[in-house]
């Protein structure tokens, strides 16, 4: 039987992401989450880095195939392969996984079957400049043994963490600043390649 | 939709403005021009000038056009007291107005208040029933409340009816390609390839969606558009040279070992991946790289 797994997302790969969805507040927008199992214990998968996709037409294969093909290159270098897949809905009530997603996770399976979906969680995100919560803003999704997409369970709130605690305060101050708008996604990137969807100075 | 040209004017004409640099009222109208949506800086720019005695009344009858355009911005930010109190503006001054009217129905939505807006909207369209606006206001009902099918459905029949309608066509093929439907995204995008054959944007999409539908006669004509929007665009759209280079691949794979009697001639592929490379060594040279070796595992 197959350990329960544990996914842990760094600070950078989170905020990256949920920076992305808020820059694109009208649309649905996805990622691709980079990372390995960790090398100490094989039942947690560490989420090293992300790279926002598109904010539109996310179900077209033409720019998603060369994107993959562009990550994986770029990170197989480091060490990193594709581990997961981030989605966030167009509306904000919609708390689904959609069946782009799903397919577009069952893609990743198929070359890192441990892979996962995180789904951007609306109502947590409107909350978050009023509480303290630590927990990442998003729903974990696994497969299960018949390879169908599950909410991951009652305990799925410790099997999704960030590695710095304190993300969630430095994501709360970036939202307050507009640092949204510094995101580069791979759509921005086919529109003017000279933009670099590696957004290597959004953080410095 | 914009080209890149008027997108680089209205990011430079913003930039300016958000520097402090003036200029607002010019942003505002390039703003509504172009027809794009860029609620936060209009609702903040437009309430400045709406707020200053002196600036609203130099717009002369300009205020009215402004105080729509800065409701229906405050709606998209949820400020809705802000929309409010420019709804009512208008309400003073244009007191029996359909146009206003509209702008209730809609502060009726953004408030989440659906039934009410509905009977709203087909009390308007009784007195006005070929109101474009108000018919795709309900489409976009449909869509907020999750009801994709009913949109779809609301859509359709707009179409029949405003057949010319571009930006419907486009917000279907959207909905169909969310929902994977891309035989009837294919279909959308066909019309305005008819209806306005030199826009580069249809043809670039159309060959996406075939693209994604795969087999071999969907990827030869998917190859054929992304060449016509290379040649719509003087060869400046990477999309399209990765696209050529994608199909070129995928065709190659779908005909292994079948009749090489269609063989396709290589040079197409090769000036697309020529260009890619010039393009990448002179603007994204840290990328070439990847380019190169995606180029290479596609068999180029």
């Amino acid at each position: 039987m197959v350990a329960e797994l544990k996914y842990e997302i760094s600070q950078n790969a989170y905020i990256k992401l949920v920076l992305h969805a808020l820059k694109h507040k009208t649309t649905a927008v996805n990622g691709i989450l980079l990372g390995r199992v960790n090398p100490q214990n094989d039942s947690v998968v560490e989420i090293a880095d992300s790279v926002p996709l598109f904010h539109s037409n996310l179900a077209l294969l033409p720019s998603l195939e060369i994107a993959l093909i562009m990550i994986e290159e770029h990170y197989g270098s480091k060490g990193l392969g594709i581990v997961g897949y981030f989605h966030a809905n167009e509306r904000f009530d919609d708390a689904e996984l959609g069946i782009v997603a799903k397919n577009i996770g069952d893609h990743i399976c198929r070359y890192f079957p441990q892979a996962a979906i995180f789904l951007l969680d609306n109502k947590k995100l409107e909350a978050l400049p009023m509480g303290k919560d630590q927990s990442p803003v998003m729903q974990l999704y696994i497969r299960d043994a018949s390879k169908n997409w599950k909410l991951a369970g009652p305990d799925g709130g410790s099997r999704l963490v960030i590695k710095e605690p304190a993300a969630n305060a430095v994501l709360s101050d970036y939202i307050s600043s507009e640092k949204w708008q510094d995101v580069v996604d791979f759509d921005d990137h086919l529109d003017d390649i000279k933009k670099d969807w590696l957004n290597p100075e959004l953080f410095k | 939709m914009v080209s890149k040209t008027e997108e680089t004017q209205l990011n430079r004409l913003e930039n300016q403005v958000d520097n402090g640099g003036g200029g607002a009222w010019e942003y505002l109208c390039l703003v509504r021009k172009l027809k794009v949506r860029r609620s936060e800086k209009v609702l903040k720019y437009g309430l400045s000038i709406l707020n200053d005695p002196k600036q609203r009344s130099a717009l002369g009858p300009e205020e009215w056009t402004l105080y729509e355009q800065v409701a229906i911005a405050a709606m998209d930010c949820q400020c809705l007291n802000v929309a409010k109190d420019c709804i009512k503006a208008l309400l003073k001054k244009f007191p029996e107005s359909k146009r206003v009217g509209r702008l209730e129905g809609m502060l009726l939505e953004a408030k989440g208040s659906w039934a009410e807006a509905e009977k709203a909207y087909s009390s308007l369209l009784e007195d006005n029933p070929l109101d474009q606006v108000i018919h795709k206001r309900k489409v976009a009902m449909a869509k907020a409340q999750g009801n994709i099918s009913g949109a779809i459905e609301s859509l359709n029949k707009y179409l029949e009816i405003f057949m010319a309608d571009h930006d419907a066509w486009r917000e279907l093929a959207e909905i169909y390609v969310s929902l994977q439907m891309y035989k009837q995204a294919a279909f959308c995008y066909e019309e305005l390839i008819l209806s306005q054959p030199t826009v580069p944007l249809y043809h670039l999409a159309y060959a996406d969606v075939l693209y994604t539908l795969g087999g071999l006669e969907n990827l030869q004509t998917s190859k054929k558009y992304y060449a016509s929007t290379i040649d719509l665009t003087g060869g400046k759209n990477t999309r399209a040279l990765l696209g050529v280079c994608l199909c070129t691949s995928a065709i190659g794979q779908v005909s292994k070992g079948r009749n090489k009697e269609d063989k396709e001639s290589p040079e197409l592929q090769s000036l697309a991946a020529k260009a890619l490379e010039k393009e990448y060594r002179q603007k994204a040279d840290d990328k070439l790289g990847l380019l190169t070796s995606a180029l290479r595992s596609l068999k180029i």
